[in-house]
């Protein structure tokens, strides 16, 4: 769906503008980040609603469902509180400590279906069945799984450029993770054949563009 | 003509462009900050690599009547260095972000200027004449054996060439946290107010290392902030006075006499958003870049991303006066979003008797919107009308439909050419308006 596309597509540019952001002369620029964090957020909310609407036979809406990019201020503060973070007063050391269960929530407030993930404690083992893949933050784990979802982000290659091999900064590993995550989405490898094809994304099975979503919004969170 | 200028049909012609002609501009070339001092004969520039060149005016000759003194170059002077964070691991930039003169008091000039981090005040002053006949000292500075001396003479000035000496004075640093965007001195002359994105500072000029900090909005969770701080100035005449405007499109005015800390603002000023003009990128556009009273202090006049808009003091919920300055452009916000031109910060100005506005578009364009007669005009800074007491010609974007001959459509418009930075001076109509790397200086015609 055109919506759909053009969020993911918006939010993918954004979270490239934060990373880009951070290695300029003179430091994270706090109104510039604020700036990107909103556009984000209101990509994000734009992507899910547009999600559900295409799900709409399957599940039932929440009564308040906004049909604009509008939030409701526990997410919003949530949202700001997620990618609001850098003033370089209390870096993360690691950025994989975020919170992760908000956006779970969030998500499966949407779409009922899908599993919950409430636990806020990471597990540390792999949990690569099929349904969390997407929703736990076990480091390996995510970073193997994101290989094989390379394919599904035909669409939001085109405009971007690849980020630097090299990461500077106070956070080295975010930028690592950030740049592992965004070569595979941006340069998709001729090598690997995409796993689904773009029109999947109306069916049920559309898990790897909701996956990636998630991916997103969570580099957004460890950022 | 339809078109005349804004403001009581003046004419605008070319006067002078300073800066260098070629097309490949040096990033330390890149001017940052614009400023005539109060009298209008200095005119200040900032740039990118942190120097500070200040122009000035010729004194009229009362022959050659048909225009006014040229601008030429008074005083070069390095005022910031690119720094070292140690601690965060984070270069500082030298741009100077902003220049502020104080008013002059004796023969010397004095002027304000800032990067992201630090202040420093500035002694502008001039030397043409220099002792000479020293008893001890040779005139070249040598010291004279003592023994050789016999005589006694009076060291007497003699004239010499004109040397301006630039030297700072006072250094104001280590105050703010994140990156100063806004500094303006008071009406009492002896404080001033610094800005960055969460908190105010105040200072008193004679003072290096204590501040005050008058206005804190930093969150106590980091992780709920949705606003910061984006621009903030002194009122004119009520050294007690002044207001912040905000990324939300809010200006918060403030009465240092109310309390110490003035989290509390006195008034909120803020328009209800149109729900008709809500877009995706409404919040980033509602973002407030500069914030200047009127010359009167009756009125302030603030500047988003697509608009001007003026304000009464008295009244809070709306502007007094709304004008769009390429409302053209709210149909491209997503294109303007990935080449990054929709975080521009435009600055505008106020003409000496409050009665003309101005502000900077893209494509080199400048507008300017007279107050009384409602009027509006588009000029372009451009080397192609270079010929001095050349008047301008109106310029206009066509939006959609049929472009009339001599119209720039939307799509044609340059965005790499932006004008950030305009300045008018205090009394007269000669502007200067600066483009990336040069600096255009015009004026109305003189009969």
């Amino acid at each position: 769906m055109e919506v759909q596309k053009e969020a993911q597509r918006i939010m993918t540019l954004s979270v490239w503008k934060m990373y880009h952001s951070r290695m300029q002369r003179g430091g994270l620029r706090l109104h510039r980040s604020l700036q990107l964090s909103l556009v984000m957020r209101s990509a994000r909310e734009l992507y899910l609603s547009a999600k559900v609407e295409a799900l709409e036979p399957e599940v039932s809406l929440p009564p308040a469902l906004p049909s604009d990019p509008r939030l409701h201020p526990p997410r919003e503060a949530e949202s700001t509180a997620e990618t609001a973070t850098p003033d370089g007063e209390h870096p993360s050391p690691e950025p994989m400590d975020t919170q992760e269960a908000p956006t779970a929530e969030e998500t499966s407030a949407y779409c009922g279906p899908r599993p919950a993930k409430v636990s806020r404690k990471r597990r540390s083992s792999s949990l690569s069945d099929g349904g969390d893949a997407g929703l736990v933050p076990s480091k390996k784990a995510r970073l193997e799984e994101k290989e094989e979802e390379e394919g599904a982000s035909s669409e939001v290659a085109d405009c971007l450029q690849p980020p630097p091999a090299q990461a500077e900064g106070a956070f080295p590993n975010l930028a690592r993770v950030l740049q592992r995550r965004f070569s595979g989405l941006l340069n998709c490898s001729p090598a690997a054949p995409p796993t689904a094809p773009p029109a999947c994304e109306a069916k049920p099975a559309c898990r790897p563009a909701d996956s990636m979503l998630n991916v997103l919004v969570r580099a957004v969170v460890a950022f | 003509m339809a078109e005349s200028g804004g403001g009581n049909d003046i004419q605008w012609c070319f006067s002078q462009v300073k800066g260098a002609v070629d097309d490949d501009v040096a990033e330390a070339d890149i001017i940052s900050t614009v400023e005539f001092n109060h009298s209008g004969e200095l005119l200040a520039t900032g740039d990118k690599g942190g120097r500070v060149v200040i122009f000035q005016q010729e004194q009229e000759n009362k022959i050659q009547s048909h225009s006014r003194g040229e601008y030429n170059v008074y005083s070069t002077f390095q005022s910031h260095e690119p720094e070292f964070d140690y601690l965060k691991s984070l270069e500082i930039e030298e741009k100077i972000n902003k220049i502020r003169w104080l008013p002059q008091k004796n023969a010397a000039q004095f002027l304000l200027s800032t990067n992201d981090k630090t202040i420093k005040l500035w002694k502008i002053s001039e030397r043409d004449k220099r002792p000479e006949g020293y008893n001890l000292k040779e005139e070249d500075g040598r010291y004279r054996d003592p023994t050789t001396v016999t005589t006694l003479r009076v060291p007497v000035f003699r004239p010499m060439d004109l040397m301006v000496e630039a030297s700072p004075r006072r250094i104001f640093a280590n105050a703010h946290t994140y990156h100063i965007n806004s500094i303006s001195i008071n009406s009492d002359y002896e404080t001033y107010l610094s800005a960055d994105d969460l908190r105010i500072n105040l200072w008193h000029l004679e003072i290096t290392d204590r501040s005050f900090n008058i206005v804190d909005i930093k969150p106590a969770n980091m992780e709920e902030l949705t606003e910061v701080i984006t621009a903030a100035e002194f009122h004119p005449n009520s050294c007690n006075t002044f207001v912040y405007s905000s990324s939300k499109g809010t200006i918060r005015l403030c009465d240092m006499r109310a309390s110490a800390l003035c989290d509390r603002h006195s008034k909120l000023f803020e328009e209800p958003e149109d729900p008709s003009n809500r877009s995706f990128f409404s919040e980033i556009i509602s973002s407030i870049s500069d914030v200047k009273f009127s010359h009167s202090g009756r009125y302030m006049m603030t500047r988003d991303y697509l608009s001007v808009k003026i304000w009464d003091l008295n009244m809070e919920n709306r502007p007094v006066e709304t004008y769009q300055v390429h409302e053209y452009l709210r149909s491209k916000l997503c294109s303007l979003y990935e080449n990054d031109c929709i975080f521009d910060k435009f600055e505008c100005c106020w003409n000496g008797s409050d009665s003309v506005v101005m502000t900077g578009s893209y494509n080199n364009f400048f507008r300017m919107f007279d107050r009384n007669t409602k009027r509006d005009i588009t000029l372009e800074a451009s080397r192609e009308n270079n010929k001095p007491r050349t008047v301008l010609k109106p310029r206009k974007v066509c939006a959609s439909g049929k472009r009339k001959k001599d119209e720039i459509s939307v799509d044609s418009l340059d965005f790499n050419k932006k004008i950030l930075h305009t300045a008018w001076h205090p009394k007269e109509n000669i502007i200067a308006v600066a483009t990336t790397n040069n600096l255009y200086i015009f004026q109305d015609k003189v009969n």
